[in-house]
């Protein structure tokens, strides 16, 4: 993904403007938080008028809808604050409407943001993937259940997990107090908002209310602290891996390469077939897309390996 | 299904182009205010590099070590950003 290291950012400090793309009923406002320059991905808060009324429709993306204040109805089913969706490309939601106003945050994970009015699917979509639940009323917290994990006192409620990627989005607070003294990064990207408090990191200072980071791999995070505590939700594009350690100093090459030694301990017979083989084009058995098919990344054997081939025409 | 193939408008490019300029200038103005903090994040630091000495790094949730001075870093002379 090709969005750029955006953090800190808040956004109480810039206003809404109005959301004037195709498609869009008049009515909704957006705060854009951070664009994938390649593909139009993006997170944005929005707002929705008192009154707001968008027709049943689809979007060409899949985008995830998380709602702060206020509530929306989608159909006659009110959904109010916590309320998460995770809506696949091409299905088709009800009349959402928003009699009264509400803000929330939209991901659109894949594309930019497109609303196509419609009544019943897209040919493609993939309705058994939807998802709809008031975090806040109907979910408890968990621990991180991560190895190694984070320190006590910050706590989860997952709201989607990929079996694939294993990325996820998850609510996640910290209690009032809290305070881990490490240095951490991931493998994959990492996005988070507050939605209400203020935490603080070595490198970056505080992250208030409306408080935002979109965080490339390898870049080094922490210590954290929060003296009242913060509500938040984030998103991973992967594995989210704590990688441990105190040297405030590494820059991403060394956190990479480190990384990457790591997994050599981990998974040694894995690292070496990776490393050795020819044409390295690992397939998945359970899922369609791999080899055959010829247009997943891989590489010959050269390190290139965001290398595509042209989907192939199948002879008959 | 993630994402499903359609033809972008002008109106959809022009406005991609249009919040890529905003983030550009977003982008430039994070680098600024986060080199100001550079005073602060060094206390910080220092702060941080005493505590894990005296009440220990966080290893495994609520598991912390004390670190010893001869494993506490060394500054490179390199250019050191928080931002990339």
């Amino acid at each position: 993904m090709a969005r750029p290291h955006i953090e800190p950012f808040v956004d109480r400090d810039v206003p809404f403007k109005k959301m004037t793309l195709p498609g869009f009923p008049k009515g909704m406002h957006y705060k854009m938080l951070s664009l994938d320059t390649d593909d139009g991905a993006c997170t944005m808060t929005c707002l929705f008028e008192p009154g707001y009324r968008q027709p049943p429709g689809m979007s060409y993306t899949e985008y995830e809808l998380f709602i702060m204040s206020g509530y929306i109805k989608i159909g006659e089913k009110v959904w109010g604050p916590g309320s998460y969706f995770f809506v696949p490309a091409g299905v088709a939601i009800e009349e959402l409407t928003s009699p009264r106003g509400a803000t929330g945050l939209i991901f659109y994970n894949y594309g930019e943001p497109s609303f196509v009015e419609s009544t019943s699917d897209h040919k493609q979509a993939e309705r058994d993937r939807f998802a709809a639940v008031n975090s806040y009323d109907d979910m408890q917290w968990t621990s991180t259940n991560f190895f190694p994990a984070t320190a006590p006192g910050c706590m989860v409620k997952v709201l989607r997990f990929d079996p694939r990627t294993q990325g996820f989005t998850f609510l996640y607070c910290m209690t009032p107090n809290f305070w881990q003294d490490n240095i951490s990064y991931h493998d994959c990207c990492e996005e988070a908002y507050h939605i209400w408090g203020t935490s603080w990191m070595m490198q970056f200072g505080d992250l208030p209310t409306g408080g935002y980071f979109w965080r490339p791999p390898y870049i080094n995070h922490g210590a954290f602290a929060s003296k009242l505590g913060i509500l938040a939700i984030g998103r991973t594009d992967t594995q989210l891996y704590n990688h441990f350690h105190f040297n405030p100093w590494t820059n991403i090459e060394e956190n990479r390469d480190r990384a990457a030694n790591r997994m050599l301990q981990w998974k040694p017979d894995l690292y070496k077939w990776i490393n050795t083989h020819g044409h390295n084009h690992p397939v998945d058995f359970e899922y369609d897309h791999g080899h055959a098919h010829g247009d997943m990344p891989h590489h010959h054997g050269d390190g290139a390996v965001e290398h595509k081939h042209k989907k192939k025409r199948r002879h008959r | 299904m993630k994402f499903i193939q359609h033809k972008r408008s002008k109106e959809v490019e022009k406005w991609l182009r249009q919040e890529e300029t905003e983030q550009k200038r977003r982008y430039r103005k994070i680098v600024a205010e986060q080199d100001a903090l550079t005073p602060k994040r060094d206390k910080w630091i220092a702060d941080f590099l005493y505590r894990i000495q005296t009440r220990g790094v966080h290893v495994h949730y609520n598991q912390m070590r004390k670190v010893a001075p001869e494993e506490i870093p060394v500054k490179p002379k390199r250019k050191f950003k928080v931002v990339f």
